[in-house]
């Protein structure tokens, strides 16, 4: 069943990577993003394609496989997609559902548009990129 | 060896970072972060030391380096110390000059305003460490 966009935006409220942003910010946001339904084992994007879009998880979980690796297992308010979209390369990794797992998706132009139009929405999603690239470095030496 | 300020401006203009800015808005960087120049062999960040900063290179070069292993070299163009200042965390690596250095220096507590005020300037940075994470994941398999 489809969620209300003030249902919407409630869940979208939740994610760090949205915190803080303008109240216009957050409408525009909850009008544009879709949900989508993915079935257990289902594969929510692929290794090697270019990204269309950044997905947020909203219930249930999925893991991050990158060849037969798995590196990562996500779930509520989590969020992925985000690196081929800001730079236009593939995707570096799948994402399989691991359980019925239902996320909102935001096409890359939107989520592009909004970084362009709001400071903090940029810089919310810098953080988490350094501090992933911070993990890699740590994997690195470790 | 200052520049003057025309001279700066131009200068910035040619960096990639700031290569959405306007005339204008250019002459707002370059009247708000201040020149320096360091000479061969200096540490700008040391690894696990608080007390950062973001610069932009102006011209020359420095060595990224990792519990005293070189992992990356910087020139002309390129910056550093942001991460640390986004994360609040002390630097991960060292920072040492190998040709004479000459940058464009920002106190950390001003990044963020700075970058707020400078949109172009945050989503031509976040490209980068977009651009660093996937460089950074794809070494790591």
């Amino acid at each position: 069943m489809p969620l209300e966009t003030k249902q919407v935006a409630s869940a979208l409220a939740h994610v760090p990577l949205f915190e803080g942003i303008s109240d216009e910010s957050m409408a525009r946001l909850s009008a544009v993003t879709g949900e989508l339904d993915f079935e257990a084992g289902q594969f929510i994007v692929l290794q090697g394609q270019v990204g269309t879009g950044l997905y947020v998880i909203l219930d249930g979980s999925a893991r991050v496989v990158r060849g037969s690796d798995e590196l990562a297992v996500l779930g509520p308010t989590d969020f992925f997609g985000e690196l081929s979209v800001i730079d236009q390369m593939p995707r570096n990794a799948s994402v399989q559902a691991i359980e019925p797992t239902r996320c909102l998706a935001l096409a890359s132009w939107d989520l592009l548009d909004l970084l362009e139009s709001d400071p903090k929405l940029a810089l919310n999603m810098m953080r988490v990129l350094a501090s992933r690239v911070r993990q890699h470095g740590e994997l690195h030496r470790h | 060896m200052a520049l003057s300020p025309q001279e700066l401006v131009d200068m910035l203009s040619g960096l990639s970072l700031f290569a959405d800015l306007s005339r204008p808005q250019l002459e707002q960087v370059a009247h708000k972060m201040t020149e320096e120049s360091y000479p061969v062999g200096q540490r700008i960040l040391r690894q696990g030391f608080t007390g950062t900063g973001f610069y932009v290179i102006l011209d020359g070069e420095v060595a990224i380096k990792i519990d005293s292993e070189e992992v990356a070299r910087l020139q002309k163009g390129d910056f550093f110390g942001e991460m640390s200042i986004l994360l609040g965390e002390p630097p991960v690596a060292d920072v040492v000059t190998t040709r004479l250095l000459h940058v464009l220096h920002l106190g950390g507590p001003e990044l963020e305003g700075f970058l707020r005020d400078h949109p172009q300037v945050m989503y031509r940075m976040l490209k980068a460490v977009a651009l660093r994470l996937y460089n950074a994941s794809r070494t790591r398999s």
